[in-house]
């Protein structure tokens, strides 16, 4: 357990022997019991890519405020128990590493960035001269202001360390070298049409490089991880929402009066269902994306994953559902 | 004796009562935490010693006494598991918790229904079409006349046997009941939808078979035959068990039966009524309750199947205020009452409504050694079939 900031906390997971091994830059859920019930997130491994039964990994948490998940990872005591996903996503780096590299992170963004650096650094070091003359790796980092910058030591004491890595940290407090648009970043890195780029963090910061990617004609080198925001917690009446039944493979439009059930019935769907009243769990199933309300406990479940009961529940927003 | 008869309520009052346990359902809801899942997972422990421990005094032992503790304690873990985390997880009263050990979708009892087809029958028949006759296949199970409401057949009066084997072997009553074994007799069934029903049931009933007769008794080896009479004989504990507790909930006198025409533009606040008067509660201690699967707290598991078991006691005081309030009976008694009264109704129903009444209260207290019904019980509340009531009030 390592603070890094005020908010943000480095947890390091020693996996069970199945644990399939991650690469760098990958996201794994995470999932722990809060008063009884579990709650699972995703978050980025901020170590380097480890192997098959890797013996430690590390996760690094922002403490969301109100936020059920991260506030029970920052108050977990050492030896505690948490369940673990299977490491997923393809925001790594390809093998073989593109010689030049830019590689973006914002807030929490920073941690995958970080795992990368980690990894190339562990390798660089046993490589020859020549791989390494002909490396070069630039890491913009950006944060509120240099309190906030996750990793900001580490980043610094490993870019003396390596001649191949350029570290250009960026606070948004700061107006010198405050945040960053399109032309700043073209400016920054000259060479920018030539690199392979990755970009974590947050909405905004994605768009300025793909911007400024665009502009240079590299927005194929692009590769980006978004922090998927929560689905909105509106409770509003929509008209219609598309549902995406992924295991059916189709989109219908759920639409008129009534619950989801009646929805995807008229829209040619058959569902398993019950008692249509909400106590028989018949046609639970489980939304992987989108909002929907409970009309017979009130309750919004707008996190993805979450198990609901199609005929008490109105939809609130598009959806994606595992029927 | 008192008689505790419901007020008739208008539509609007109906709605109000309905909201009221709505506004309970609600409150309980958002108090769900740590201490219902510590609750279960204690439950879940208590099993698995119970069964481990039980198994071995079986396996291990050679004397009568262990042999009579360990059919104790595995007919115990048997009964613990079947009802207080069987039944009650099935209904999905621990799905919030996202456990996938508490999951009401795949969790699987030991016993040998079959679960998809008991969450069927049972969640989504007999908890929305409570006590509607000819829709809720658990009245007298379809073969047994529980009520006068209920069409007379000749066959019936062999019911009171009828009855005691049912209860000796009441899991395999349960699993055949899935079966829809009635509906092929009658011809509305065809055979090979039978056979396609009794598949899963054959299936599950093989392992079952299996694990209690041939693989545990095989591993004691030369205590083989003490094991799988110990087996036997836990099972036969647990079948009696759910019998008694599942036949007090539903078939005792003052439980009403509804028709179809009744039930068809019920709203919320009726729906509610209807699982009240279909259901009755036995007052007992707290072990007896956990013991039962709170399923003596019969009302209150029919008002709110999905709330976790454990919170029917505090429950129940808030539905018997409301009840209260709105003059409607809250039907419960001690369990050697509501047993008794359900036994008097099995024998009383045995014989058509035209059978004079000297006879047929004569049957049961020669059947039950019992003293003439009306005076046993503290509580009756209205029953809606005539004969019965006039026969309590005599």
């Amino acid at each position: 357990m390592i603070d890094e900031t005020a908010d943000t906390r480095t947890l390091v997971l020693a996996p069970g022997r199945r644990w399939p091994g991650h690469r760098a830059g990958q996201y794994v859920a995470i999932e722990v019991e809060v008063d009884g019930a579990r709650v699972r997130r995703s978050y980025s491994i901020s170590s380097g890519g480890a192997a098959r039964g890797a013996r430690r990994i590390a996760i690094t948490v922002r403490r969301v405020p109100g936020g059920v998940a991260s506030t029970a990872l920052h108050q977990l005591r050492r030896g505690a128990v948490v369940g673990l996903g299977t490491p997923a996503g393809d925001f790594v780096l390809d093998a073989p590493v593109a010689p030049k590299l830019l590689l973006v992170g914002g807030g929490s963004g920073i941690t995958p960035i970080m795992a990368m650096l980690r990894n190339l650094a562990d390798s660089r070091r046993s490589e020859t001269m020549r791989g390494r003359a002909r490396q070069s790796v630039i890491v913009i980092h950006g944060s509120r202001n240099a309190d906030d910058a996750i990793f900001g030591a580490e980043l610094a004491s490993l870019a003396t360390r390596f001649a191949w890595l350029q570290i250009h940290a960026r606070h948004d407090d700061e107006t010198e070298r405050g945040r960053l648009d399109a032309h700043g970043l073209r400016t920054l890195v000259p060479d920018l049409a030539d690199r392979e780029i990755f970009v974590c963090g947050p909405l905004g910061l994605i768009d300025v490089v793909t911007q400024a990617a665009r502009d240079v004609g590299a927005l194929h080198r692009v590769h980006q991880e978004r922090f998927v925001a929560p689905a909105s917690r509106s409770t509003t009446a929509v008209e219609a929402v598309t549902v995406a039944l992924i295991r059916t493979g189709v989109d219908v439009v759920a639409s008129g009066p009534g619950p989801l059930l009646a929805q995807l019935e008229r829209a040619g769907q058959h569902p398993a269902f019950g008692c249509r009243m909400g106590i028989c769990r018949s046609c639970r199933c489980r939304k992987l994306r989108g909002t929907v309300e409970n009309t017979a406990t009130g309750v919004v479940s707008s996190e993805p994953d979450q198990d609901i009961l199609l005929c008490v529940s109105l939809a609130r927003s598009d959806l994606e559902l595992a029927l | 004796m008192i008689a505790h008869s419901s007020k008739p309520l208008l539509p609007a009052e109906a709605d109000r009562f309905g909201r009221e346990l709505d506004a309970v359902r609600a409150r309980v809801l958002a108090d769900l935490g740590q201490r219902d899942v510590d609750h279960i997972r204690g439950v879940v422990r208590l099993v698995r010693y119970g069964d481990v421990a039980g198994r071995a005094l079986l396996h291990a032992g050679v004397d009568p006494l262990t042999f009579a503790l360990g059919v104790a304690m595995l007919g115990g873990a048997k009964i613990l598991e079947n009802m207080e985390i069987g039944h009650n997880v099935m209904h999905g009263q621990y799905d919030w918790t996202g456990d996938p050990e508490l999951d009401s979708q795949r969790y699987e009892w030991d016993m040998v229904a079959d679960e998809d087809h008991w969450r069927r029958s049972h969640n989504a028949e007999h908890h929305v079409f409570t006590n509607i006759l000819g829709r809720d296949r658990d009245i007298g199970y379809t073969f047994l006349r529980v009520s006068a409401a209920q069409p007379w057949h000749p066959l019936h009066v062999f019911q009171p046997a009828a009855a005691v084997a049912l209860a000796l072997l009441f899991q395999w009553g349960i699993a055949l009941h899935d079966v829809h074994l009635d509906e092929s007799l009658a011809g509305r069934q065809s055979f090979a939808a039978l056979r396609r029903r009794a598949a899963p049931v054959l299936r599950k009933a093989g392992w079952q078979l299996a694990k209690d007769y041939l693989v545990f008794p095989a591993v004691a080896l030369w205590n083989a035959p003490r094991v799988a009479l110990g087996n036997l004989l836990a099972n036969g504990v647990r079948n009696l068990w759910a019998f008694a507790i599942i036949f007090c909930g539903h078939f005792p006198e003052g439980v009403r039966l509804y028709d179809p025409e009744q039930t068809r533009d019920e709203r919320r606040g009726d729906w509610y009524l209807r699982q009240l008067h279909g259901s009755a509660n036995i007052t007992a201690r707290r072990a007896f309750h956990v013991l039962s699967g709170h399923l003596s707290y019969q009302i209150e598991h029919h008002l709110f199947p999905d709330l976790p078991a454990a919170r029917y006691p505090e429950i129940a005081a808030q539905v018997q205020e409301i009840c209260a309030r709105y003059g409607q009976a809250y039907n419960t008694g001690r369990f050697s009452a509501q047993f008794a009264s359900v036994a008097r109704l099995l024998v009383r129903n045995a014989f058509p409504a035209v059978a004079p009444r000297w006879f047929t209260r004569s049957v049961a207290r020669v059947l039950l050694r019992a003293r003439p019904p009306g005076r046993a019980r503290a509580h009756a509340p209205a029953v809606t079939a005539p004969a019965e009531a006039s026969a309590a009030s005599a």
